[in-house]
């Protein structure tokens, strides 16, 4: 019967923990551009961001709740943030200002 | 958060603004010969393509298109997303460093010079004579090279 109540409360944890696990998103960024223009997430989750082209990006946000830089990473890299702050975050290229998307961080 | 993005040809103007009241004023009247390939300043004059002026000028428009983040619209390391940065954006107005230094922390970014990694290396994204203008815009607005 322990056995049993140990499972159970187990496979309960495992549901949950499922639910309210934090996603990773992945935003490619190729031919200058990013692969999509705008991202709905949650708070705690992560996104990378993979460089695809054959030259560097440094992705950056101004956004007062959490501004970041990823600084400068070249083709095949990625770079991952956590978005632990709810909001509507502006991203940039600091080399390719044509680049921009938003990611909107649901509580 | 507000974030207030300036539109690209509001920082082209104001580049354009600025090179002209800090390199015009005398272009308009120079006595250079017209070269084949002339450019033109803010008032419409032609400019030789190989004058000094004329890379100033086009200097500042990549200037406003790729460093005004960071260095800022006056070049004193104010631009917008300064605050990322420790240490700060250069402050190129007081900058002590000649134009084969420039042209070259410009082309292999600050990492590579033993200085702030937040200045990224532009020779994949900027050619040879646009590096060359931006060194000539940068040097044109550099206090210590107009008090020589």
């Amino acid at each position: 019967m322990k056995t049993l109540n140990l499972v159970g409360t187990l496979a309960v944890a495992l549901v949950c923990g499922a639910a309210f696990a934090s996603q990773e998103h992945v935003v490619a960024q190729k031919d200058k551009a990013f692969s999509t223009k705008k991202l709905d997430i949650k708070v705690g989750d992560k996104v990378a961001f993979r460089n695809d082209d054959g030259f560097s990006h440094n992705i950056f946000s101004l956004t007062d709740a959490m501004p970041f830089d990823l600084g400068t990473y070249a083709g095949g890299q990625l770079k991952t943030v956590t978005f632990n702050k709810a909001g509507k975050f502006e991203i940039e290229c600091a080399i390719h200002p044509d680049m921009r998307m938003v990611i909107n961080v649901a509580p | 958060m507000n974030l207030h993005l300036p539109s690209r040809a509001g920082l082209w103007c104001a580049a354009a603004l600025s090179a002209a009241v800090l390199g015009f004023g005398s272009a308009a009247f120079s006595a250079e010969p017209e070269k084949a390939h002339p450019t033109t300043n803010s008032s419409g004059a032609l400019l030789p393509r190989d004058s000094k002026d004329a890379a100033v000028f086009r200097g500042g428009l990549v200037y406003a298109n790729y460093c005004v983040t960071c260095h800022g619209i006056n070049a004193d390391g104010n631009g917008r997303a300064a605050r990322l940065h420790n240490p700060r954006p250069a402050n190129l107005r007081g900058s002590d460093k000649n134009d084969a230094y420039i042209g070259l922390i410009v082309r292999k970014g600050g990492e590579s010079l033993g200085r702030s990694a937040g200045m990224p290396p532009w020779a994949e994204e900027l050619t040879d004579e646009q590096i060359g203008d931006v060194v000539a815009f940068v040097r044109s607005v550099n206090a210590q090279s107009q008090s020589r």
